[in-house]
């Protein structure tokens, strides 16, 4: 019996080790969106490349931060990817690393607005949208964000939620429309308030969206750029706007765990991610618009993302330490105002 | 059945500590959250929520909708019911089909449905403006009224169940016996089937009201964030907010009403046994 135990706890040891020696493996925290793609294009090429595995995380933001803290002590994940204003509060709760740049081959790549989004050496951005308001062009016609409040308009229109990522971003443009745009949105929040009963619906998701328009409940409702997709398969007249405010929206960024234990092979993992090859397979499968410039396209994939520079020039996104310092206050203030 | 009291301890054992660990433990582990500040228990996390006049609306809006989708499921119940059960048995049997297929399509496939429907340009508004009942289209989408449609929707069918089998428990003859000593339907009604029937009353009452309490996909989707309830507002806490301790009152809160709801029920129902 004796005999038996330690020959199996031998080859248990046996075992263990080699799996060591042959299996690096990175573990990596990212939103639970196109999965299937980001295998194909990503995650499978990476794990020939660096022969090691993938081990993939998935949820929303909040819920892997909460998890990142949790584990804060002895982290599981290697890198994440995250919003930008999530970044800063992963970095304030002293849960991220500084990117070492010099190991990004293709960090001169990219847009200077992913360079270094939050301005504090932290995360690098890997993606973007727009958002900006789509609109039946034969119902209405948009100009402004504030025509989305415009008597005639209220009622047919659907705003998001100040709950999702496009809720402040477009409150945000509606506080440029009407003059003001304060860090605390109240103006922008009573302005939406004192519609709440005209407005059609707060949404939520927006792939909802679609079907509402397709049912006519709406007329008009600002969307991130990856959704637009879906309204241009309806057969109805609708537009993408172009507000003299301009168009908002947000950015998506990678951040490395503090304190974990493959930092080198999440960084070839970023600077794989950024590559000019990956971002291009990625925008043309329309999972995520590149962040990288020299990401060439054919206008007919460009025309549903995010894409080119001019656009990227003129994107107003809100700074991130404003979005994380307001966060409670537009929910409380919104709830107030809009959620009764 | 058993030697002795031990041996059944011993044999429901394993399914206790089961339910203990996976069920009970975590379900006090979140609710002693809401009653926590700081190092010491206190209850201020419920005197937090109740102040805030949100919050409370929410509350009564949930409480109201559950007992109005409840009240009016009993009386279409107790007339669905009534009607079902005086078929003859093989007609009977595909009423009751009818009756149970709802509960077989997936309540959110249901409450699209009623997005379609309850539509500008969904069956109800055209029916309405042919008729001439109205000029332009209502907005019946994101207005408690949807939302009331669609739990009534999803809730009847358990009311419905619970009524036919008791229904189908109550003397054949005590109808025709209060009839012919000159009762009228109304008291035939509330003096002879409800008192026969109430414990029905009771499981369907509580599976009805309990089931709107806490449903979330027919609130989310039928009333968005205009027709806030609790359960979309603690998805909201949790999602959004982080806040485990708003979210662990919100959940304390509905499990009391649920045993609160049920509790009433049957007391009503002896209480009019007594009398």
């Amino acid at each position: 019996m004796k005999k038996i135990l330690l020959a199996s706890s031998a080859l248990l040891l046996i075992g263990a080790n080699a799996a060591s020696a042959q299996e690096k493996t990175l573990t990596i925290s990212v939103y639970g969106f196109a999965q299937d793609a980001f295998k194909e294009l990503v995650y499978t090429p990476f794990e020939a490349k660096c022969g090691c595995k993938l081990v993939v995380e998935t949820g929303n933001s909040v819920e892997r931060l909460a998890k990142m803290e949790a584990n804060k002590a002895s982290p599981v994940v290697d890198m994440a990817v995250v919003s930008m204003a999530d970044a800063l509060s992963a970095s304030r709760a002293g849960l991220i690393e500084k990117i070492d740049n010099s190991k990004l081959t293709n960090f001169n790549k990219l847009y200077d607005i992913a360079k270094d989004p939050n301005g504090d050496g932290m995360s690098v951005g890997y993606t973007f949208y727009a958002t900006s308001i789509v609109y039946r062009s034969d119902k209405m016609e948009v100009s402004s964000w504030a025509d989305l409040l415009d008597e005639k308009n209220a009622s047919h229109v659907a705003f998001p939620n100040v709950t999702t990522n496009q809720g402040p971003p477009a409150l945000y443009m509606v506080g440029e429309a009407i003059g003001k745009n304060t860090p605390d949105l109240k103006e922008a929040i009573a302005a939406v308030g004192a519609k709440k009963d005209e407005i059609v619906t707060f949404y939520v998701k927006s792939s909802q969206l679609v079907q509402l328009m397709q049912q006519e409940e709406i007329w008009a409702a600002p969307i991130g750029r990856f959704s637009w997709e879906g309204f241009t398969k309806l057969g109805l007249p609708i537009k993408w706007a172009t507000p003299k405010e301009g168009q908002t929206g947000g950015m998506n960024v990678m951040v490395l765990t503090k304190g974990g234990k493959n930092q080198d092979l999440a960084l070839e993992f970023m600077d794989f991610w950024l590559s000019t090859e990956i971002q291009t397979a990625l925008a043309e499968k329309l999972v995520d618009s590149p962040s990288n410039k020299e990401v060439k396209v054919a206008p007919e994939v460009a025309e549903n993302l995010t894409y080119g520079e001019e656009t990227v020039k003129n994107l107003k996104l809100i700074p991130s330490d404003v979005a994380l310092d307001n966060r409670e206050a537009w929910l409380s203030e919104w709830n107030a105002q809009v959620g009764q | 059945m058993f030697q002795n009291r031990a041996e059944a301890l011993a044999l429901a054992l394993p399914a206790a500590v089961f339910a203990a660990i996976v069920f009970l433990a975590p379900v006090v582990i979140l609710l002693a959250e809401g009653f926590r500040s700081a190092d010491s228990w206190s209850l201020s996390a419920y005197v937090d929520f109740f102040t805030n006049p949100l919050n409370r609306t929410v509350f009564l809006r949930t409480f109201r909708l559950g007992l109005m989708v409840t009240v009016v499921s009993a009386v279409i119940g107790y007339a669905a019911a009534f009607a079902i059960v005086n078929l003859s048995p093989r007609n009977k049997g595909q009423m009751i089909g009818l009756v149970v297929l709802p509960l077989m399509i997936s309540s959110v496939a249901r409450t699209y449905a009623w997005i379609v429907i309850l539509g500008r340009t969904g069956i109800v508004n055209q029916a309405l403006q042919l008729i001439g009942l109205s000029d332009e289209p209502i907005r019946f989408l994101f207005t408690e009224t949807a939302v009331f449609i669609g739990l009534l929707q999803l809730f009847l069918p358990l009311m419905i169940l619970s009524l036919i089998s008791a229904l189908e428990n109550m003397p054949k003859d005590a109808i025709p016996a209060a009839r012919v000593l000159g009762a009228n339907w109304f008291q035939v009604f509330w003096k002879v089937i409800l008192p026969l029937t109430k414990e029905g009353l009771v499981i369907g009452g509580t599976l009805v009201f309990t089931g709107s309490l806490t449903a979330y996909i027919t609130p989310a989707i039928l009333g968005g964030s205009k027709v806030l309830m609790l359960e979309t507002l603690l998805y909201q806490r949790v999602t959004v907010a982080n806040d485990f301790v708003s979210a662990s009152v919100i959940a304390f809160i509905l499990i009391v009403m649920s045993f609160a709801a049920n509790l009433l029920l049957k007391r009503l129902a002896t209480a009019r046994n007594k009398r």
